[in-house]
């Protein structure tokens, strides 16, 4: 744990020191902006929650992402990343640490994109049920600190992150049920997104925005957290396998 | 620690093969210094990396601590300290203190323990004025110093550095070998790289002369100027033409080399030594010292002067 923390303070160091780390923050209105744009266009207020959670999602699994992958490629370049792997905590804690400090930094997507609903279309959001969008947050920061080993594991094996980032966005957000709803995708398609820890927490959070009773909150909750530790446990022998490789290689360091 | 018959070989696409190391053994005591000397590419980062952890090995075996670098990693990392890369290996917009905060929790110091170390090496490294700095803002020699700090934090027995001085001012790097020694005061073992001849001599115990991926020798610092020169050598200063020309036609003087301000007198046989010392004084020259090859010059002889190649 005092490895897990220690990174989180860092990162949490490292945004306040370089504010480009909060461009995720920075373009969340955007995104709540042309959601809420559509779903008054096309006359379909029942989609508000879809609306108003995409943009939240969309910043937290962004910033998990760009930080998965900044780790990787900052540490490599200013030659950290050797001593980081050399060190008895290990990498896979310390990815995890930065990208919950980052993850749990994005619930402030909630408050822009609440924002943005009140001033901007005059949509009213009320969180109907605040523990348990609390406890979502908090949850699927989890999953998502725990699924970024896999997503740094692949990143040390290649020679830089940008590729993969870039292309682990959009396709998850689909999947996921993020950006529209699963039940739009084909039907084959959906056993695929409901193995995304995302579609869960995009439920959770639309569901608690609405007035009708939540059910079986804690079970959801659980699998989140479940799927997010499945991601660690893989994520961890992602990285064990791809460590070892670069070891062998003598590609932790771009010298 | 030990290395027993290392080999390491980098292995890149559409390139040929390099060698990086090859049956390299050798063995550094506990509490001892050892300097690891060798020219650009010859291996020196490459054995430092194996026995760190950070690499893995082609062949052979290496042991820290009683532990194997491959097989015991888990029990390796905590008790070793490693300064690889100079001035790099920091974050720069961070300050001193937050650096050396963020390795103590990655060595699981507990927060309290981990300010406490922090303070002590800032100070000892000379920092502690400017540990709230960002590291941007530092010197070369600075970065190095506190790099140096992040390499102990974890009180490490066993600690590598990497040409560790490289780039410090004089001041700086005098301070750094002072330091060097009360670490080995302190009785941990300090295995280190370097270019600089004075800095091996002055600091290691024992020095490794690496060229090439192989071990050419292991020795103390004087056992090795004897290894290269057997015989002893007379230095002189004062000596007119004559006097030296004389010299040189001497029982057991092999040749006699003279510059700007001084003369040098190699003997054949250290039986030679009085006879040449009471003929010198007697022919009032008072300036008269016998000397060994220094460290330079024994890496020169061994792994020979090749100006900027590799």
């Amino acid at each position: 744990m005092r490895g897990l923390r220690g990174a989180a303070r860092l990162q949490f160091q490292i945004v306040r020191a370089d504010r480009g780390y909060l461009n995720e923050i920075l373009a969340n209105p955007f995104f709540a902006i042309i959601f809420l744009g559509i779903v008054r266009a096309a006359g379909r207020r029942d989609l508000t929650a879809y609306a108003v959670v995409a943009p939240v999602l969309i910043t937290l699994w962004g910033m998990a992402l760009e930080i998965s992958g900044d780790i990787v490629d900052s540490d490599r370049g200013v030659g950290i990343l050797e001593g980081v792997v050399a060190t008895p905590v290990g990498f896979p804690t310390v990815v995890s640490g930065r990208v919950l400090a980052v993850t749990l930094l994005s619930g402030v997507a909630i408050v822009e994109t609440w924002l943005v609903a009140r001033i901007g279309f005059g949509v009213d959001i009320t969180v109907h049920h605040p523990w348990a969008l609390l406890a979502t947050v908090v949850v699927t920061g989890l999953a998502a600190a725990g699924t970024a080993v896999i997503m740094a594991g692949v990143f040390v094996l290649a020679r830089t992150a940008k590729t993969f980032q870039n292309s682990l966005n959009y396709p998850i957000f689909l999947l996921a049920g993020v950006i529209v709803p699963l039940s739009f995708l084909p039907g084959w398609l959906r056993p695929v997104g409901r193995m995304l820890f995302l579609s869960w927490s995009a439920d959770l959070l639309r569901e608690s925005l609405a007035p009708a009773a939540m059910v079986d909150v804690i079970p959801r909750l659980g699998i989140v957290l479940a799927l997010g530790a499945a991601g660690l446990v893989v994520g961890r022998a992602v990285m064990h396998v791809v460590l070892t490789r670069v070891r062998i290689l003598g590609t932790l360091s771009f010298e | 620690m030990e290395a027993d018959d290392l080999g390491r070989v980098f292995e890149v696409k559409k390139r040929p093969t390099v060698v990086a190391l090859s049956g390299v053994s050798l063995r550094v005591a506990p509490g001892e210094v050892h300097g690891l000397l060798g020219p650009n590419g010859a291996g020196k980062t490459t054995l430092v990396k194996i026995l760190s952890t950070v690499l893995l090995p082609s062949t052979g075996a290496a042991r820290v601590t009683g532990h194997d670098v491959v097989a015991e990693t888990a029990a390796v990392r905590p008790v070793i300290g490693i300064v690889i890369g100079g001035d790099r290996g920091l974050y720069g917009r961070l300050t001193a203190r937050q650096n050396l905060a963020y390795w103590a929790a990655l060595y699981r110091l507990a927060p309290a323990e981990g300010r406490e170390r922090s303070e002590a090496l800032l100070a000892r490294v000379g920092l502690a004025d400017r540990g709230d700095d960002r590291v941007q803002s530092y010197s070369r020699g600075m970065r190095q110093r506190l790099h140096l700090a992040r390499g102990l934090i974890n009180d490490p027995r066993v600690l590598f550095l990497d040409e560790p001085s490289t780039g410090m001012d004089p001041v700086a790097a005098r301070e750094f070998r002072a330091i060097v020694r009360e670490l080995a005061a302190e009785g941990r073992t300090v295995f280190l790289t370097t270019h600089d001849m004075a800095e091996a001599e002055a600091v290691c115990d024992r020095v490794t002369l690496i060229d090439r991926g192989r071990v050419l020798a292991t020795e103390s610092p004087t056992a090795l100027s004897r290894l290269a020169s057997r015989n002893e050598r007379i230095e002189c200063a004062g000596a007119d033409d004559g006097v030296l020309q004389r010299v040189g036609t001497l029982a057991g003087v092999e040749r006699v080399t003279v510059s700007a301000d001084s003369a040098r007198i190699h003997l054949e046989t250290e039986a030679a030594v009085g006879e040449v010392m009471r003929w010198l004084v007697a022919a009032g020259v008072t300036s008269v010292r016998v000397t060994r090859p220094s460290l330079e010059e024994v890496y020169l002889d061994m792994v020979g002067d090749r100006g900027m190649g590799i």
